[in-house]
């Protein structure tokens, strides 16, 4: 079956050019052609377009077409020569006027100029009554070699039909394989960055790698249009553009396949396999239908890669419509078609053989570039949608967990603070109890003896006072800050001092604040410092009392140094002695006292704890 | 001959520091009262003068700094003192602030109390270890606090115009700064006048002088320098 649709289409231009311009353009299809293949010339006449390929079995030939046509109707202006297929290497003389070299007709396997439509401009001057165009011909074999039908008419009118053509082979596939570069690029780019976020070895998203090298499989096949010169020499480069075609069916299948998401099923190294042979055996496929003549072979090839893809589209589709997604409905009309495309394309030029065709799917395969471009924003639609919501939930929990720190915070605050205050309270009651308290009952024991002098009960609440005070003032003293507690101890006692006209020497430094001395030890250290210095006011009958306080390593070192008549250190302790002893063990202080008559010294060392 | 006003809402209490002013022969009771409002009125009533007011702080209908600042408003050349059952440092700072130049302990006898009237007259002020430090604290805050930024410098924007000088004219001038950090650390005003081979009395002006330099010219004044100066706490933060 022969497939006409373009000539149909082509003659149908004519005709509406024609009745447009009055038929001055005209469409040549009569030929005397004289063909040579294997050594063997022929001569013939023939019908335009010639497929000289195909009607040689693809052997390499050599050829000239004459083709005759009376005088144009204006012979005065310019014309031109539209072919809509020429190769493919060829010269075209007028009237034994060369008028286009399209390569060089005396090599073999070079360069192709079949793949995009040609244009010669005839000068008026050329142009005679009676006019024959000789066309010389050299094709390769394998290589869509032949000539079209010839369009002859004035420059305005055939360089439109050619620039239309033109338009649509060379220009769009151009832009279709630029296309597929940059969807390929991207894809690889995206490849390359993109992983998969679960946990274990980088797994990079295959969707990307097999829409990349599909594409770039694609930009090779589809600007092969382009490619007059091919770096590589016939059929070596054939070989090379079909394997690219199957590089692009390939990666294009299993890029439906991850688009699915069938790339998890364990049928998907089946899947990989088929596609490893399918673009492997377009290599020899191509190979030997080039170098052994033998099209079918190619043809075959091709055929089996139609029936595969109809099959699979087919599966593809039904899969789609039953689990529909917006891209799997997409990628499942693109490949159905894509494949129907294909289809046509193999009837019209591979089993037709049609030699005016031109594939269509080079048009088609764009709505896959379409796809993976609609797949690529939906999930970096749903990645950005996804952080946001993340981002948003970080937030709150980080919020919550401030506020829940905040919370415990007030709690431990809250909790230090009753401690303190406890402590405070029990400090308190321990200062009434030892302090006040005692002096007060024991003023009350003393009235209620009845033996007790008025001077002796005075004394007894003047100290129960003074204890008060310096309770109090135990309140504003800093932790450590001993030399401000015996500075405070001086100036509550002063009385008392003066009283009984002592000579006190003051020697104390500005020391530094001893470290771990906390609020609690600094009422014990007064309170020892308030019982050695009453001991020293009771008992002692002094003269000169001297007090001293000094930075010690580690510490401070306080001393009092009384020439009074002094008392046996080996002697069980009074009660007050015990009590500074007690009181020097609860705070990690050192008490030392060395007494005889005339000289008594009392020492508490003070050692500085850590934290 | 001075003028003393009383003002003390223990009944018993006040007739003893009346009885201890009236042993005195250079002293004067002018008048006692029990409450704020007595005392202001008493001192508002044109027909009395005082010299020295002596007044408790803790009074049925306010406090005894209402009494000191009603006192110097009406007539600054009155000399207050408070009246201190312990002479605690805030009380006393807080008297000081108020225009107080002393305190006498409720436990004083007669003579001691007589004699710390006097005293003060004399141009002698009692002044604790531990007021000391927080006098030089204070001090010493305002220094690093003028060197670095204030807390709050709208705050201090704001009440600029009201202390015009506060390191300046109020400053501590380093005889002062020696004498308080010797009283810090327990000497004696003897004890510092033989150090600084100074007379007694000399000392004793000091600390005079540096009461009249923490005395403050308004109440919302007083709030605001006690606060600068960490001897209040701000709301909020107690």
């Amino acid at each position: 079956m022969r497939f006409h649709l373009g000539r149909i289409l082509a003659a149908a231009a004519c005709a509406l050019l024609a009745t447009a311009a009055a038929a001055a353009t005209i469409e040549l299809t009569q030929a005397r052609a004289t063909i040579t293949v294997d050594g063997t010339t022929t001569v013939s006449n023939v019908v335009l377009p010639y497929h000289l390929d195909r009607e040689q079995g693809t052997r390499p030939a050599q050829a000239t077409f004459e083709v005759r046509f009376g005088s144009p109707q204006d012979r005065t202006h310019l014309h031109g020569l539209y072919l809509a297929r020429v190769g493919n290497r060829a010269e075209i003389w007028l009237n034994d006027s060369l008028l286009a070299e399209l390569g060089d007709i005396g090599e073999s396997n070079t360069a192709d100029f079949s793949k995009s439509p040609q244009y010669v401009p005839i000068p008026a001057q050329l142009l005679r009554a009676e006019n024959v165009f000789r066309i010389h011909l050299r094709a390769d074999g394998g290589r869509r070699g032949g000539l079209s039908s010839l369009v002859v008419g004035p420059d305005h009118e055939v360089l439109p039909l050619f620039e239309a053509a033109n338009r649509w082979r060379l220009s769009a596939s151009t832009a279709v394989a630029i296309f597929s570069l940059l969807v390929g690029t991207l894809a690889l780019v995206l490849w390359a960055t993109q992983v998969e976020g679960k946990p274990g070895p980088i797994v990079h998203d295959g969707i990307y790698l097999t829409a990349g090298v599909a594409e770039f499989c694609w930009a090779l096949r589809v600007g092969d249009t382009a490619i007059v010169n091919a770096p590589l020499p016939w059929p070596a480069w054939g070989v090379v553009a079909t394997a690219a075609f199957a590089g692009w069916i390939a990666g294009i299948a299993l890029f439906c396949h991850h688009a699915a998401g069938w790339h998890r099923h364990p049928t998907m190294v089946w899947m990989r396999i088929a596609m490893m042979v399918l673009f492997a055996s377009s290599i020899p496929a191509s190979w030997l239908a080039y170098t052994l003549h033998q099209p079918l072979l190619l043809t075959t090839w091709l055929g089996c890669a139609n029936l595969f893809f109809i099959l699979y589209a087919v599966v593809y589709l039904v899969a789609a419509v039953r689990a529909p997604t917006t891209a799997r409905l997409l990628i499942a009309f693109a490949g159905a078609l894509n494949v129907a495309v294909g289809a046509r394309d193999w009837v019209a030029i591979r089993i037709s053989g049609d030699y005016s065709q031109s594939t269509w799917i080079r048009y088609s395969s764009v709505l896959f570039g379409l796809a993976l471009g609609y797949i690529v924003i939906t999930r970096f639609r749903a990645a950005s949608a996804q952080a946001n919501d993340l981002m948003g939930n970080l937030v709150s929990r980080v919020s919550a967990k401030e506020q829940e720190l905040l919370r415990s915070y007030e709690r431990l605050d809250q909790l230090g603070r009753e401690h303190e205050r406890a402590a405070e309270r029990s400090r308190i009651l321990r200062d009434m109890h030892d302090g006040v308290g005692s002096h007060l009952s024991a003023a009350i024991r003393q009235l209620e003896s009845g033996r007790a002098e008025r001077e002796q009960v005075l004394q007894t609440l003047r100290d129960s006072l003074d204890q008060l005070k310096l309770s109090i003032d135990a309140i504003h003293l800093a932790p450590g800050d001993v030399t401000a507690l015996l500075a405070n101890l001086r100036y509550r006692l002063e009385p008392r001092f003066a009283a009984l006209d002592l000579e006190l020497q003051w020697h104390v430094e500005e020391v530094a604040a001893v470290r771990g001395l906390d609020g609690s030890a600094m009422r014990h250290l007064q309170f020892m410092l308030f019982e050695a210095l009453s001991n020293v006011l009771q008992h002692a009958q002094a003269r000169v009392l001297r007090i001293e306080a000094s930075a010690s390593p580690g510490g401070a070192l306080v001393r009092i140094i009384d020439d009074g008549c002094g008392f046996d250190v080996g002697r069980p302790l009074r009660k007050g002695l015990a009590s500074m002893h007690e009181r020097a063990a609860a705070i990690g202080a050192r008490l030392t006292l060395e007494s005889q008559p005339g000289h008594t010294v009392l020492s508490i060392a003070l050692a500085e704890k850590s934290g | 001959m001075w003028r003393v006003l009383i003002v003390e809402d223990d009944a018993r209490m006040r007739e003893f520091f009346a009885a201890s002013v009236s042993r005195c022969d250079s002293l004067i009771l002018a008048g006692s009262v029990g409450t704020v409002t007595d005392a202001r009125a008493w001192l508002d009533d044109s027909a009395h003068a005082v010299d020295v007011l002596l007044t408790d702080l803790g009074l049925p209908d306010g406090s005894g700094l209402d009494v000191i600042r009603h006192a110097m408003a009406r007539n600054p050349a009155c000399e207050a003192l408070v009246i201190s059952m312990f002479g605690d440092e805030e009380n006393v700072l807080a008297s000081v602030e108020a225009g107080a130049l002393g305190y006498i302990h409720k436990d004083s006898t007669p003579d001691d109390i007589a004699h710390a009237i006097l005293e003060m007259k004399n141009g002698a002020s009692p002044i604790s270890p531990m007021i000391a430090r927080r006098v030089l604290a204070k001090y010493r805050d305002l220094r690093s606090g003028a060197s670095s930024s204030a807390p709050d410098p709208g705050r201090k924007a704001q009440a600029e115009p009201d202390v015009p000088e506060p390191a300046g004219g109020r400053a501590l001038s380093p005889r002062e700064q020696e004498v308080l950090e010797l009283i810090a650390r327990g000497f004696s005003y003897a004890d510092i006048a033989r150090l600084k081979t100074v007379s007694v009395h000399t000392v004793q002006t000091h600390i005079k002088h540096l009461y009249s330099k923490l005395a403050v010219r308004s109440k919302s004044e007083a709030v605001f320098e006690a606060t600068q100066m960490g001897l209040l706490h701000p709301p909020g933060r107690a």
